[in-house]
């Protein structure tokens, strides 16, 4: 891995140097909702999303400190599509990942790039797509991926990392990729000093303490644990407790950067019916219903569960890792509250006292 | 290998077939071969309605003709028992695994049906059949809820050559001659050496549960019991996650499984 340095100044050249390539994406700064810290921690509530880099200007040309409000798999699955393959799609270059997001599309790739049968609409996009990723400069109430042992600065799955220090950015390049889409740009890149690597690695660890810091007092159980929690807790009352306050809206599915469920379906353009692939919800009644009425998850409560069995087991099982970044956003756009933190750290207390 | 696996090959319906009042089998000649091993499901969609999952009823040998029987439950089932003789069907598949013949080589096999699941069992029993001297004794135990609801009707005395066969209805009526009562009735007299003995059991869910308690009742260990699971399918390539049991998805793992496989899921019948 190679590491350059590029000054604040040229990251919209950059940029635009890439744009000749790629319809390049970058996040732009808005108002956010905001969870307040339940703990009284003053943290940041402004958002991002991603946009054309067209479309934003100059000026608002942000490096995110975290997360955009919407995941990455809307890039790589469309909420709706129609299933025709075309030669020509557009390449795409999304600026402003994080490590929490490159965590995810792992269980994207896992799922549509992997088994015997592969999904060409995905593997398209995904070879295609250039991934420039960023460390976190801060945290969002709900974030807690560290609590899943996911650091907030990327280790792997980009083309190319950037860290922001004081007058530009470390960079990391990552792959073939990334070294092909710096190569329009190499006059504006340098070779990084060991005093930014220090610098940047000071960085990284004073967030890395206030996130843990912030995390300590959620009490969230050790990665470990999770996927036995959520067996062991199987016949709980805490998932009736949570059923009682979902509304099914399916925020929680359609936010979450690992969920993957899809629908098949036949949809009417003009005369002709075409196949399209709908984002599918697990939330809703009618998810795991079967032809005469039967339906394994006919109760919210079930449905609730399955959202947790589906993450913190079957994944782990097929894949060795829990289905869960730990990027908060289900907590964020859930309107009923349910909180993944706490429902996780519900069944840990539940299982322990039980064991007792 | 195709490039889109969402795209369904053409069938043309070559002869269709009524079963029952509700059931009908339609024969179909897909446009690209599609060849399947006995066990494997298909999605099949009729046009402008959608898809569903069907596991093949006919001989696996037969590699340009294959048979689908479809009881008309819902929306693209009662669209299936619309079409006529010459229009065309899409297929995409096979899915799954199919049966492990190979396990069942050298052994006693006990068939249990119950309704439309004679479907996939009826194509398992023309490959048995095909290579009957591989297999000891064949016991076919079948339950329909009514003498007019029994599929295949005209096939059983050929297979009787072959194969034991017990039937049951849960309602009689004026005609029938043979026994009334749940199919697991016709599993409590069963006698042949467990361990070297198979057992396919597929229908409707309840039936499946009960035939499998009654199983293991009489001594079968859990290996040898072997069930299809019908779960809600939308892709059948183990990615669009809707047919979840457990670790495992049906489409793709199963739909055959055995019992040693599901035990230890909690709520498999539901
Ligand atoms: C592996 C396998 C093999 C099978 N083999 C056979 C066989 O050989 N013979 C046979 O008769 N049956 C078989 N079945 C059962 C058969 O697939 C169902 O009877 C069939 O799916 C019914 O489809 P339908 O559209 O007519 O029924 P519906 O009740 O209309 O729909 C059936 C399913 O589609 C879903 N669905 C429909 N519309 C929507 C919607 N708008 N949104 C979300 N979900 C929707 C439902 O949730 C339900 O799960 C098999 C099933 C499986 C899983
Ligand atoms: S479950 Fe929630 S916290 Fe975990 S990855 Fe999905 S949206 Fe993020
Ligand atoms: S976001 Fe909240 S209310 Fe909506 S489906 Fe998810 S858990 Fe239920
Ligand atoms: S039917 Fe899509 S995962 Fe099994």
């Amino acid at each position: 891995m190679r590491t350059l340095f590029l000054n604040t100044k040229d990251l919209p050249d950059f940029l635009n140097n890439l744009s000749k390539e790629y319809s390049v994406y970058v996040p732009s700064k808005i108002k956010g909702k905001g969870l307040p810290c339940d703990f009284g921690f003053k943290l940041p509530t402004h958002d991002y999303l991603w946009e054309k880099l067209s479309a934003v200007k100059k000026e608002d040309l942000a490096f995110n400190d975290y997360r955009s409000i919407e995941s990455l798999r809307a890039f790589f699955t469309r909420s709706k599509e129609k299933l025709v393959l075309s030669d020509n799609e557009n390449k795409i270059a999304v600026f402003g990942v994080k490590a929490c997001d490159l965590f995810c599309l792992k269980i994207q790739d896992f799922v549509f790039s992997g088994g015997e049968i592969k999904d060409p609409f995905y593997e398209r996009r995904r070879a295609s797509a250039l991934l420039i990723s960023g460390d976190c400069l801060s945290f969002k109430e709900a974030c807690f991926c560290l609590a899943l042992e996911i650091n907030p600065y990327p280790g792997e799955g980009f083309d190319l990392n950037f860290s922001v220090l004081e007058n530009g950015f470390v960079v990391d390049v990552g792959s073939d990729k990334g070294e092909e889409a710096i190569k329009a740009s190499a006059a504006l890149f340098a070779p990084a000093t060991s005093q930014a690597l220090a610098q940047r690695e000071e960085k990284r660890n004073a967030l890395a303490r206030n996130l843990s810091g912030h995390l300590e007092r959620h009490k969230i159980p050790s990665k470990d644990v999770l996927q036995e929690i959520v067996k062991a807790g199987y016949e709980s009352d805490i998932w009736q407790a949570e059923a009682e306050k979902c509304v099914e809206c399916g925020a929680c599915n359609f936010v979450c950067g690992t969920c993957h469920c899809f629908l098949l379906a036949e949809d009417r353009f003009g005369n002709a019916h075409e196949r399209v692939r709908l984002w599918d919800c697990c939330s809703y009644a009618n998810f795991a219903r079967v032809a005469g009425g039967a339906n394994p998850l006919k109760l919210r409560y079930q449905r609730v569960r399955n959202r947790y069995l589906k993450k913190f087991d079957f994944f782990p099982e097929n894949f060795a890792i829990s289905a869960c970044a730990g990027c908060g956003r289900c907590i964020e756009a859930c309107p009923a509250k349910i909180d993944i933190r706490s429902v996780l750290r519900k069944l840990n207390e539940e299982k322990s006292l039980s064991a007792r | 290998m195709r490039k889109n696996p969402y795209q369904p090959v053409e069938a043309d319906v070559e002869e269709i077939i009524a079963e029952s009042p509700v059931i009908k089998t339609f024969a179909l000649r897909p446009r690209e071969e599609i060849p399947f091993a006995t066990g494997q499901f298909i999605e099949l969609s009729v046009d402008g309605i959608g898809e569903a999952p069907f596991t093949p009823s006919s001989d696996p040998n037969n590699k340009e003709r294959i048979e689908i029987t479809a009881m008309n439950v819902g929306s693209v089932t009662a669209g299936l028992h619309e079409i006529k003789k010459g229009q065309a069907v899409g297929i995409r598949g096979p899915y799954g695994k199919g049966y492990p013949l190979n396990e069942f080589k050298g052994k006693n096999i006990l068939i249990v049906g119950g309704g439309v699941g004679l479907a996939p069992l009826r194509s398992l029993i023309f490959a048995l059949l095909s290579q009957v001297n591989d297999y000891k004794k064949i016991y076919l135990r079948y339950g329909a809820k009514t003498p007019g609801d029994i599929i295949y009707k005209d096939q059983f005395s050929h297979w009787q050559e072959h194969i034991d066969i017990e039937l049951s209805v849960d309602k009689g009526d004026s005609g029938w001659k043979g026994r009334v009562g749940v199919v697991t009735m016709l599993l409590e007299n069963f006698k042949e050496d467990l361990n070297n003995t198979v057992s396919i059991v597929c229908g409707p869910p309840v039936m499946m549960k009960f035939a499998t308690l009654k199983l293991r009742e009489l001594g079968f260990p859990p290996e040898n019991i072997y069930l299809s699971m019908e779960k809600n399918m939308s892709c059948g390539l183990g990615k669009c996650g809707h047919c979840r049991v457990g670790k495992y998805y049906v489409c793709k793992d199963g739909p055959v499984f055995n019992y040693a496989q599901l035990q230890g899921i909690p709520d498999i019948w539901d």
